[in-house]
């Protein structure tokens, strides 16, 4: 018994020691030999090869596995060793890392909202000490540099961006019955009731998802926003300086409940919406006879389709982009994005950040698809099929402006706007519910 | 002669036959008196026995759900739920073994279990060590402020570990353990060791003093009561700890994502990947689930003489 438990703790001792170098698994950490590791445009002229940057954010798995291929010509030229480390749990992690003192040396959040936090605190470092403002206009839209910025500092460079205005159809049986993609809001009603004559269901509207519920809602209202209003009107709104209590956002509730509180356009009736999740949303289109025509929701829904759902112009679904609704607003998409702040500063963060602002940093996630670049340099080239038609909605927008609801307080962004959405859903007295969510937005 | 014969043979198996059937009767009414006692028992049981029924039904329904689920497809599992499934049996286009597939074939997820291991062993042995010490002394032997050096520990249960998390980094970072294996049994041993200490306190000063101080007359040190008599004892208590400590690390997700990071994956950060950035793969869960069950099954087969035992382990002592 004694010899046992001795053998079990030499054993232990054993392989506490060789296994972190045996299985280091997941995350490998190469060490490449550069063949010339100045001769590059990222380090300025210097070698850095042998030295690591670590990059902490949201995404995992194969979106990390993704960003890692987009990484290895960088590490290749420079020798520098760039590790990701990606968990679904990032915006609480971050901020238990950053306060016990282990920030990464780059951190890539999801939402602006929290990095404005971190910044206010004094965690995240000036990109303008690094770059000059003529190298960042001339590589991204000046929507995003504007949202980049936290007072008059750049907090961090856009990587990742994704297309929200867009609406799911199954395209065989827009072909069977005729009906054309439309181009206006009007002609977009006027098809949703040529369906219930059909006899079809128009709209699956889902907005389940757990403690998060209500983020659909807020999505469709920002983008009816942006399509009633100039942008300056939707930046108050951000801003707080104009109330959810306003004849502005009225009017973009409105519309939208015009199509939300209609039984005959959604799947399963007005109070359907608020139990499905919102993952499920793209099912009802992909069904044999489809259950419902349309679905708006953003590109990274195409994740959840079921397996083997053929996504294209001649698949089982396709988009179009949601249409405008007042032409003199043009054509304006709502977008979201991953953006990379620096927190810690040492000359290879500043050549990896270098390279994270162009877009041939983004080339080797783009052709694995479910990517679209931000930078103002990336190639329409690169894209595969499906990809690009998002990068040209981009590219068409007359107006790019951030998700609203990330870019609010979190206690409104996250937390009174989507209850507020869905305690509207439920039918709850409106007047209220927008008093309420006023009140509750910090000023 | 012949027929003779055959009389006597049928005499015979009548009278065989005869002495059966009163057998038979005798048997049968044994049998009755047997039989109603037991009806009795029976009816006596109903109530207690539908009440274990439901209960058991009521918690196993959720894992039998879950079991389903996993063998079902995406698509299956997103139209329809679990019992649909199963009424509908001979559907065998939702049937796949792709989400254990998944699972079982993930990059890394090899390397995930002995890192698990690696980090719940240690994480397992070196709390209940300290703790056995610990309680010995606070027990056992005399020296100023041992009740309260007791109360303290038995104060520090009521902390919950969240509230050390950022405190604790901070040490780690200036010690650059953080994201290391030593880092990790640490922290396991640290927030483990109040429960482990007062659960062996129970058992150990439940010892009968008597045994103590007899091997005491005899020439026993300290160290050689605690090897030869004290830890022999235990061996229940210390068993029914390493089973709450061994499920508690291996299901550990918070502790591993703030102190060791997913650099270096184990089951449950690899699992928590494999969901994908916007929990779009949630549906490999329920086969994760099972997955990563079969090690805290093993152990707790294997140690569950110990388990019940030890669950009454200091429940007698007031």
């Amino acid at each position: 018994m004694k010899n046992v438990a001795k053998l079990f703790l030499a054993v232990m001792v054993l392989l506490a020691f060789t296994a972190p170098v045996v299985f280091g698994g997941g995350a490998a950490e190469p060490t490449v030999e550069a063949t010339n590791p100045t001769g590059n445009p990222w380090t300025d002229g210097q070698d850095l090869s042998g030295t690591e940057v670590n990059i902490f954010g949201a995404f995992v798995d194969e979106d990390a596995s993704r960003f890692r291929t987009a990484m290895a010509p960088f590490i290749e030229e420079t020798g520098i060793n760039v590790v990701y480390e990606g968990s679904g749990d990032f915006e609480s992690l971050i901020t238990v890392r950053t306060e016990g003192g282990d920030p990464p040396d780059i951190a890539a959040f999801p939402q602006p909202g929290l990095m404005r936090d971190l910044h206010s605190q004094g965690y995240i470092l000036n990109v303008l000490d690094w770059f000059d403002m003529s190298f960042l206009e001339q590589q991204y839209n000046p929507g995003w540099i504007a949202d980049s910025m936290v007072d008059d500092e750049v907090a961090g460079v856009w990587y990742r961006a994704s297309v929200k205005s867009l609406v799911w159809y199954p395209p065989r049986v827009f072909a069977a019955q005729g009906y054309e993609i439309p181009e206006t809001w009007d002609e977009l009603l006027a098809l949703s009731d040529q369906m219930v004559a059909d006899g079809f269901t128009p709209w699956s509207i889902a907005i389940e998802s757990a403690g998060a519920t209500g983020w659909v809602a807020t999505d469709w209202l920002e983008d009816i926003m942006l399509r009633i209003h100039p942008p300056e009107v939707y930046d108050d709104w951000v801003a707080g300086d104009l109330g959810f209590d306003s004849p502005e956002f009225r009017e973009a509730l409105d519309i939208m409940l015009e199509i939300w509180f209609n039984d005959d356009y959604v799947l399963g009736g007005t109070s359907s919406i608020l139990t499905v999740p919102f993952g499920d949303g793209p099912a009802p289109l992909v069904t044999d006879p489809p259950q419902a025509l349309m679905h708006r929701q953003a590109s990274f829904i195409t994740g959840f389709m079921p397996d083997g759902t053929d996504i294209g112009p001649d698949g089982d679904v396709n988009f179009f982009y949601l249409p405008p609704i007042d032409p003199a607003m043009g054509s304006p998409v709502l977008t979201a994005g991953d953006i990379m702040s620096p927190m810690r500063d040492r000359p290879e963060i500043r050549a990896v950040l270098r390279y994270l602002a162009h877009g041939e940093s983004t080339r080797g996630w783009l052709e694995q698809g479910g990517f679209v670049a931000p930078h103002e340099d990336a190639s329409l080239d690169w894209y595969p099929g499906l990809d690009r038609g998002y990068a040209e909605i981009l590219l068409n927008a007359d107006v790019v402006r951030f998700d609203a609801s990330d870019l609010m307080p979190g206690v409104v962004g996250a937390g009174s706007f989507w209850t507020g959405m869905v305690d509207i859903v439920s039918g709850e007295d409106i007047d209220s519910v927008l008093a309420e969510i006023d009140e509750s937005f910090p000023r | 002669m012949a027929q003779n014969t055959a009389t006597q043979q049928q005499e015979h198996a009548e009278g065989l036959a005869a002495r059966e059937s009163e057998l038979r009767h005798a048997a049968g009414a044994r049998g009755s008196i047997l039989g109603s006692m037991k009806a009795k028992r029976i009816i006596g049981g109903i109530p207690v026995r539908i009440f274990v029924i439901v209960i058991l039904a009521i918690w196993t329904l959720p894992t039998m759900g879950l079991l389903v689920s996993s063998f079902r497809t995406q698509t299956a599992i997103q139209q329809s739920g679990w019992w649909v499934g199963l009424f509908n049996f001979t559907n065998f286009e939702q049937w796949t073994l792709a989400n254990y597939d998944r699972v079982l074939t993930a990059d890394g997820m090899a390397g995930a279990f002995f890192n698990s291991i690696l980090i719940t062993l240690p994480a397992t042995v070196i709390p209940i060590t300290m703790a056995a010490f610990a309680a010995y002394a606070v027990s056992w032997m005399k020296f100023p402020g041992r009740q309260f050096l007791f109360v303290m520990i038995v104060g520090l249960l009521i902390v919950p570990l969240q509230m050390a998390l950022i405190p604790v980094l901070r040490v780690y970072t200036a010690n650059n353990i953080s994201g290391t294996f030593v880092g990790m049994w640490l922290a396991h041993t640290g927030f483990g060791l109040p429960l482990a200490t007062y659960i062996m306190y129970g058992y150990i000063s439940g010892i009968p003093k008597s045994i103590l101080e007899s091997a005491y007359a005899d020439g026993a040190t300290p160290w050689m009561l605690f090897t030869r008599l004290i830890l022999p004892l235990s061996v229940p208590a210390i068993a029914s700890f390493a089973i709450f400590q061994f499920l508690w690390v291996w299901n550990d997700l918070l502790v591993a994502l703030v102190f060791f990071g997913t650099r270096r994956p184990i089951v449950t950060t690899r699992l928590a990947e494999l969901v994908g950035s916007r929990g779009q793969s949630w549906h490999v869960l329920t086969s994760g689930a099972f997955v990563t069950m079969i090690v805290p099954l093993i152990i707790f087969f294997s140690m569950q003489r110990y388990f019940v035992r030890g669950m009454m382990a200091g429940s007698v002592k007031g």
